[in-house]
């Protein structure tokens, strides 16, 4: 599938999770687990992230503490069990959500990612986040170093001189490594506003995902009606 | 987009890098210890204020029409493109506070430290309506149950009665308002104090 089937995706589960409630929600959630079986299982794994469950369970567990009357009795806890439907929809949609975005839009790469805003006509943006992911490490690097050389001038004891001085220090080693940046492009006759736009088809999987998507909505708009 | 070179192009690449790398470091870090259903204060503020001061700057480096929007929206598909798995509520927050900023800016026409100010302000100040907006979302509470919590919260921390809860509220929108709009003028000096370290070249401008 090409980067448009997940971009679909992720566009069309997005509004889903905030439209669809019980069971409808729970049939929404098989729908994506099955679009991530098919298409990208990489995406699946989030359910193995111990703190992706933990913010789920968060939303089950403080559903019948928060919400609603009271009405059973656990040892020392006063519960609702209308606070306990509520949570479990409120956990629901947070699934749902979440999976949308990490089966959609989490499984682009990055060069994919670059493509479609250059698709979008957006190629500086394209190239400006690319670089952006590329110097991520550097960035970090770049404030360790200079927080380490504040740290061992004593500027730490003064806090918001160093803050100061370490924001400066900051974005001026940035703002130089820029330079670099501007110069190896330069070289290069580099352009993004030029440069021309990667070729990024549609794929027969895309047009497979349209029909099922478009037939689920269907019978969900049946179903609902 | 034409008028933007490769260097604005990179300075954008640049500023929405160093806000990415504050979301990931310490924005997973804070969303971790702070769930979002559990917290409804420090988080945001913290970094709302961080992120405020990051694009703003980006903005004295690139002074065009859209650029603070193009940083905001560099940060946020770092933080989709990012391992952790929640990242719903940042990415909108992130877009919405710098389509805010925008805005003031815009309409500032020739921004200078009131608008930085100003637009930081609203920028950060998003953070209580982002927390309604995204609890009806994401989980489906309505306007009351979150508006509960926030109070119930706002008031263990404040030490005030919950019966004040339009002060409560107040004063929560209050600090975050205040936190912005100091951010958006560090932004404007620390700005100033960069393009001086940096020489006459950065200070032509």
């Amino acid at each position: 599938m090409s980067p448009w089937g997940y971009l679909l995706f992720t566009a069309w589960a997005a509004p889903m999770t905030i439209l669809c409630k019980g069971q409808w929600l729970a049939s929404l959630a098989l729908v994506e687990a099955a679009f991530g079986l098919v298409w990208n299982r990489r995406g699946l794994r989030l359910l193995g992230h111990p703190r992706f469950w933990a913010l789920i369970l968060t939303a089950v567990a403080l559903g019948p503490l928060l919400i609603g009357e009271p009405d059973v009795t656990l040892g020392p806890l006063r519960l609702s069990q209308e606070g306990f439907t509520a949570g479990l929809e409120m956990a629901g949609r947070a699934f749902t959500l979440a999976l949308a975005f990490n089966l959609g839009v989490g499984a682009l790469s990055l060069s994919e990612i670059v493509a479609v805003f250059d698709r979008l006509g957006l190629r500086g943006l394209g190239f400006a986040t690319g670089l952006a992911m590329n110097l991520l490490g550097t960035l970090q690097e770049m404030a360790t170093v200079t927080l380490q050389t504040i740290r061992l001038r004593g500027g730490l004891r003064r806090p918001w001189m160093a803050l100061r001085l370490f924001l400066i220090t900051t974005v001026a080693n940035t703002l130089r490594y820029r330079d670099e940046i501007v110069s190896a492009a330069s070289a290069r006759a580099f352009d993004p506003n030029k440069s021309p736009a990667l070729p990024l088809p549609l794929r027969w999987g895309d047009l497979w995902l349209t029909v099922a998507l478009a037939g689920y909505t269907g019978v969900l708009i049946m179903g609902r009606s | 987009m034409k008028s933007y070179t490769v260097r604005d192009w990179v300075t954008i690449g640049l500023f929405g890098a160093l806000w990415g790398v504050v979301e990931l470091t310490l924005g997973s870090l804070l969303h971790a210890i702070y769930p979002p259903l559990a917290d409804t204060f420090l988080t945001g503020v913290v970094m709302g204020g961080i992120g405020v001061a990051v694009a703003l700057m980006g903005r004295r480096f690139v002074p065009k029409r859209g650029s603070v929007i193009l940083i905001g929206v560099v940060t946020a598909t770092l933080r989709l493109l990012s391992v952790s798995g929640v990242v719903v509520g940042p990415v909108a927050a992130i877009l919405m506070e710098s389509v805010l900023m925008e805005i003031v800016l815009w309409i500032a026409h020739v921004p200078r430290w009131p608008a930085f100010a100003l637009g930081g302000a609203l920028a950060v100040g998003w953070n209580l309506p982002h927390k309604f907006v995204m609890m009806r979302l994401i989980y489906g509470k309505d306007f009351l149950t979150v508006y509960n919590k926030v109070v119930q919260d706002g008031s263990q921390a404040l030490g005030l009665d919950a019966s004040l809860a339009l002060l409560i509220l107040a004063i929560l929108l209050l600090v975050r308002l205040v936190v912005g709009a100091i951010s958006g003028w560090s932004a404007w000096q620390l700005g100033d104090a960069v393009a001086r370290r940096l020489g006459p070249r950065e200070g032509d401008r």
